[in-house]
């Protein structure tokens, strides 16, 4: 279990985190949004322990000597070393194994080849997010913080990173927070999610509450949806291939049941939900 | 303590910037020999021409003595530059390649961290000087032979060939605690700075301002004796016809004491600091 009571921090810039408190219970993974400057990064960086907040606490649940891992801002790795060294040199310096089925096993845990021998600068973006992690897993801690892990991933890198942070919380029974600013990815693997700006936590709540709480517009594809009558007695944006819906979560089965009826065949219905309209509903 | 010095020295042998700074040295001493190859003697005839006239001078004055004496003159400036430059990146690169949060986010303890990068610096260090005198002398007495050592210093001073030979490894030995002083300062300023390019500067810097106060008379006689800048240069008073050892035993005790206390101040102040 992760906690954060009461945390705050100024910089001579201003005030950074303005009595911020969080949870994340064991085997569960939370989601951080916020814009970028919200106070993400130093709200992970005293929950590490790298900055030590003005006021508040970080509580750990954990007697083992690493209880906390992580990513912050990038993957930190020794770009001239190769990932076995890599993974080599930060097992060696806090006393965990180092011999090589230990450091294959790490590799693999991730998903990460064995037979790359090339240093790490070569290595693609989420490879070494991959290898961060794996360097963040070394000596079990029992949670684990990645700020921004899918930046600049491709989609399908995005797919696997929320596959394998998945497979960390439901295996390892690891407590994980993750940051993003992007909804979509939050959404599909948290199950709890924090909303930070200017450095206070302006809204929370179970992913899917909160998502059905504040979803007010709908995309939605169908043959012949530009033409739909059902539609007149909604507000529409039309789209190139959508018409945007004005909605609430609650009306839309109605709404997809009336165009069925009127021989709309829909295909797809994607709520638009964006982080601004989740940081507005509470200021 | 063992597991983090191994860590440290697997990264220091693995970067590249560290066979740039073996080969650097390596330059410098082919410059000088080249020079002296082709433009030494007609300088050492014109110089102690008078001289010759009076005196008898057994062998050569353009030998690996000589030589040693002029490569062991990069100690002022060019050689505890390039050190400082790179035992500084010992701290600097973990900061720009984000690897600092990583090692800080593992069950280590930050001053044994900071602690092992200063052993790591001295190694290095020391290990630069051993390579230097090495090869200087490898390619010094190969290339020169052995004789007499003539030395400006106030006057010119005359060794024979052992004699001198003897103060040049003593010179290289007490030269070596002036390094490794430049090295913690400078590893303590990139604590400081964080930032490479800026440490660069600030290093360059403290080297220029204590070579410059080598030569200031503070008033105060305390401070024209202890104080580091002053301390600098025992290596080139066992130049003297007569050095004297004490005085050098006690500056190079007291600069080893300077060098501490930076690496104290440095492990202090890194403790003590945020990552981030």
């Amino acid at each position: 279990m992760l906690a954060g009571n009461n945390l705050s921090k100024s910089y001579s810039s201003g005030k950074a985190l303005d009595n911020v408190s969080i949870h994340i219970p064991a085997g569960q993974i939370c989601g951080l949004l916020g814009r970028n400057g919200a106070g993400k990064t130093t709200l992970f960086k005293i929950l590490c322990g790298l900055v030590k907040p003005d006021q508040g606490q970080v509580v750990i649940d954990s007697k083992r000597s690493k209880p906390i891992g992580g990513i912050i801002e990038r993957p930190g790795l020794y770009n001239y070393l190769n990932a076995y060294d890599n993974i080599k040199i930060f097992a060696g310096i806090q006393g965990a194994a180092t011999d090589k089925a230990s450091i294959q096993q790490t590799l693999l845990k991730v998903g990460l080849p064995l037979d790359r021998k090339d240093p790490v600068a070569n290595f693609s973006l989420g490879m070494k997010q991959r290898l961060g992690i794996a360097i963040a897993l070394i000596n079990n801690p029992e949670c684990l913080v990645l700020d921004e892990p899918f930046s600049g991933l491709d989609p399908i890198g995005v797919a696997s990173l929320i596959a394998l942070i998945q497979q960390l919380a439901a295996e390892e029974n690891i407590a994980i927070l993750l940051s993003s600013h992007m909804m979509a990815e939050i959404s599909k693997c948290c199950h709890y999610i924090y909303v930070i700006e200017k450095g206070e936590i302006v809204n929370s709540g179970n992913t899917n509450e909160l998502i059905n709480r504040h979803i007010t517009s709908f995309s939605i594809t169908g043959k012949g949806i530009a033409a739909s009558a059902t539609l007149k007695d909604y507000s529409v944006e039309l789209g190139i291939n959508d018409a945007r819906v004005v909605c609430t979560a609650g009306k839309i089965p109605l709404l997809l049941n009336q165009l069925l009826q009127e021989g709309i065949e829909v295909s797809s219905c994607t709520p638009i939900l964006t982080l601004e309209q989740l940081i507005n509903k509470n200021i | 303590m063992r597991l983090l010095l191994s860590a440290e020295l697997l990264k220091l042998l693995k970067q590249s910037k560290t066979y740039y700074a073996l080969g650097a040295i390596l330059v410098i001493e082919l410059l000088i020999l080249i020079t002296a190859y082709f433009q030494g003697s007609t300088i050492l005839d014109l110089l102690l021409d008078n001289l010759k006239q009076s005196f008898y001078f057994e062998g050569s004055l353009l030998n690996g003595n000589l030589i040693m004496y002029i490569v062991l003159n990069s100690l002022w400036f060019n050689v505890p530059l390039i050190l400082m430059i790179v035992t500084s990146g010992i701290v600097t690169d973990e900061y720009k390649d984000g690897t600092m949060q990583t090692v800080m986010l593992q069950a280590v303890h930050k001053w044994k961290f900071i602690l092992a990068k200063y052993i790591i610096a001295v190694l290095f260090t020391l290990l630069v000087i051993g390579f230097m005198m090495l090869t200087t002398f490898i390619l010094a007495y190969s290339l020169f032979g052995n004789g007499d050592l003539v030395v400006y210093l106030n006057t010119l001073n005359f060794f024979e060939a052992n004699d001198a030979f003897h103060r040049i490894c003593w010179a290289f030995a007490s030269g070596a605690i002036s390094m490794v002083f430049y090295c913690v300062a400078s590893l303590t300023l990139s604590i400081f700075i964080k930032e490479a390019a800026k440490t660069w500067i600030a290093a360059a810097l403290f080297l220029i301002i204590t070579t410059l106060l080598l030569k200031v008379d503070f008033v105060i006689p305390a401070l024209n004796r202890f104080f580091f800048p002053k301390l600098i240069d025992s290596w080139q008073q066992l130049f003297y016809y007569v050095p004297d050892w004490t005085q050098i035993l006690i500056n190079n005790a007291i600069l080893i004491l300077y060098t501490l206390a930076f690496a104290a101040v440095g492990t202090y102040v890194f403790h003590k600091k945020d990552i981030g």
